[in-house]
């Protein structure tokens, strides 16, 4: 039996935590999400204080990171979880305004598993969360190096 | 610059005059010393004459003494030779002094008396003819004959003085002349020599100035280039500046709209499950229950439309500032792409942006007619922008109920390409020309779709390929869009902000 995955949402926006929240919960995930209004408090949960991410061994986790923070870009973020032997097989999806295919691109070749674009659209964003949720029941996140 | 022309225009018209001042004066010089060796000439001539008749003279006693001593005939005839001779030798000495009344009165003097010596001497040769030698002897002894002969010695040599000292005379004219005329030359040459002087001074003095003004007209212009490097380099850091400010703010704008339009939605949904609740409640007080979708009525019912009113026109406005940010941000990254420049086939391009837009164009009843064009190396992507958002305005603003008629025509001129992207359609105020251009201003009847960014979009890109355009156009008259693109546009030019 796998552990149930544990979401953690760096976002710095209340307001977007807040709508992609009750999304979530709206298309039925009940699991534990760990909001993070900046990129330094994200890091120290993800990596710990010795600075390895050891302490997530074996646990399930996906993030969802927005990459405009205050005190760091998204993608520095992305690219140590990725870079990281116990984080790198969390799932990344990346949730931001920027649609620049630039900016998409590098995401993607950084390791992120899904680049979604938060439309300012409600609908099309409420639908776009959905998706996510749907996608978290279907992925299976698979249990980190054991 | 002008003086000085002026001065070197008065140098040789001052060494033409010297010149010509010479000429005149040595050809008068030279005649002048012509006259003066004709004088001299004549003097030797007279003096020759007087000796020929003082010889003829002597000639003519010495035969009249010979043959009085012998009365040889061949005397007489000697005789008659010199007497014969020498009247006609006066005659020419007198002709050649007519000039001189002196030497005419001696001469007149000389005449008389040899006239009365040859009288004398034919005289006595009769007597010795007629056999009275004695007397002729006598006569001749006698010597009044001696004494007139001494006298018109005499006589002769004093025309011979004078003709002498008109000899000296003429030639010291002659040589007064001469060396006049050597001076003359000599002080003309200088002058020419030193107006050339002059003129050669002031030349290499201009063209030392010239040199000077042409260094510092290098010096200006590499100035001007620095300066010019300089500011342009200023201006595309504050364009970077401006287009990274309009990125970031574009950007952060995003974020508080996702919530506005977020919660908006969220609101939508708590009014509907409200007035859900009001309904239902209304509906529990007035005693009926039941499946039913509960309906709202009276004041309920205006307070959930106004509701609604409220919500539908903050969404419409959050829409609308999305489409502004969206623009401003696909104009900064418009921006910020590099330009590739490429060979291009203008016709073939513009032809398949025209077949893109056949729907459109056969809708509005339009026909889009294409005009050979000069080909260009220029970036794809940026022409196929500028042309189809041109010919797409030209489309959307015909004149309603009027057959379109777009044309689009180029030529070249000094290494730019010239195309004009004319219609037959609603025309654009003259008053907004400028405004046109301009980010999310719009002008004439708003009746169509759209955001005012064409245009200026438009024009950026073509500013960025180092063109220019600009638009001639009335009221109801149709509209000339006209674009001049370099004909080989290169990275260099424009595109340094990498």
């Amino acid at each position: 039996m796998s552990k149930p995955v544990t979401i953690i949402m760096i976002e710095d926006d209340e307001g977007h935590a807040r709508l992609i929240e009750r999304n979530i919960r709206r298309s039925g995930i009940n699991n534990d999400i760990m909001p993070f209004t900046n990129g330094t408090a994200a890091v120290n949960y993800l990596f710990g204080s010795d600075g390895t991410g050891g302490e997530h061994k074996g646990t399930a986790l996906l993030i969802l990171l927005d990459l405009n923070l205050p005190d760091m870009t998204g993608t520095d973020i992305l690219r140590r979880v990725k870079e990281n032997k116990y984080l790198k097989c969390a799932p990344v999806v990346v949730l931001t305004t920027t649609d620049d295919s630039q900016e998409i691109k590098r995401c993607y070749e950084l390791g992120c598993n899904v680049y979604i674009t938060k439309p300012v659209n409600y609908e099309s964003f409420a639908n776009a969360i959905r998706q996510l949720g749907l996608f978290f029941s279907v992925i299976q996140v698979p249990r980190s190096a054991t | 610059m002008r003086r000085r022309a002026i001065g070197q225009v008065l140098l040789l018209a001052a060494g033409l005059v010297v010149l010509t001042v010479i000429s005149a004066g040595s050809v008068y010089l030279v005649n002048q010393s012509r006259e003066d060796a004709r004088w001299v000439l004549h003097t030797v001539e007279v003096e020759n004459q007087i000796s020929l008749t003082q010889l003829q003279l002597r000639r003519a006693e010495s035969a009249q003494s010979s043959y009085i001593s012998t009365l040889l005939p061949d005397f007489l005839t000697d005789f008659e030779n010199a007497a014969s001779q020498l009247t006609p030798d006066l005659m020419q000495l007198r002709r050649l002094t007519s000039d001189n009344p002196v030497q005419g009165r001696v001469i007149d003097e000389i005449i008389q008396l040899s006239t009365q010596r040859i009288e004398e001497f034919r005289k006595t040769i009769a007597l010795a003819r007629e056999e009275h030698a004695d007397d002729a002897a006598r006569i001749v002894r006698e010597g009044t004959g001696r004494e007139a002969m001494s006298h018109i010695d005499d006589l002769a040599n004093q025309m011979r003085a004078e003709e002498d000292r008109l000899f000296a005379l003429r030639t010291a004219s002659a040589d007064r002349s001469q060396s006049l005329a050597a001076s003359m030359t000599g002080v003309g040459s200088g002058l020419v020599v030193l107006l050339a002087g002059i003129s050669i001074f002031l030349v290499r003095r201009s063209t030392r100035a010239r040199d000077a003004a042409e260094e510092q007209l290098r010096d200006n212009n590499l100035n001007l280039e620095a300066t010019v490097d300089a500011r342009t380099a200023d201006l595309r850091e504050a364009n970077d500046e401006i287009q990274r400010f309009a990125y970031i703010v574009s950007h952060d704008l995003r974020s508080p709209l996702v919530n506005i339009m977020g919660f908006t939605s969220e609101l939508e949904e708590l009014r509907g499950d409200i007035f859900k609740r009001i309904a239902t409640l209304g509906r529990a007080t007035a005693g009926a229950g039941g499946e039913i979708e509960p309906a709202l009525e009276g004041e309920d019912k205006q307070l959930s439309e106004d509701f609604t009113e409220a919500l539908g026109f903050i969404k419409s406005s959050i829409a609308k500032m999305d489409r502004l940010i969206t623009a401003i941000l696909n104009l900064t990254r418009e921006g910020r792409r590099e330009f590739e420049p490429v060979r291009i086939e203008t016709r073939e391009l513009i032809e398949s942006i025209v077949s893109t837009m056949a729907h459109q164009a056969s809708e509005a009843q339009a026909e889009i007619r294409i005009a050979p064009l000069p080909d260009l190396i220029s970036d794809r992507l940026a022409l196929e922008q500028i042309f189809s958002n041109l010919i797409d305005n030209a489309l959307k603003y015909l004149k309603p109920g009027v057959p379109g008629d777009i044309s689009i025509r180029g030529r070249t001129k000094l290494g730019f390409a010239i195309f004009e992207i004319a219609d037959n359609g609603r025309g654009i105020d003259p008053k907004d020309h400028q405004r046109i251009f301009d980010l999310f201003r719009r002008a004439g009847e708003q009746d169509r779709p759209g955001q005012g960014i064409g245009l200026a979009h438009v024009r950026a890109l073509v500013r960025r390929l180092g063109g220019t355009m600009s638009v001639s156009s009335e009221l109801h008259s149709g509209s000339t869009f006209t674009i001049t693109l370099p004909l080989a546009w290169t990275a260099s030019n424009r595109n340094r902000d990498t």
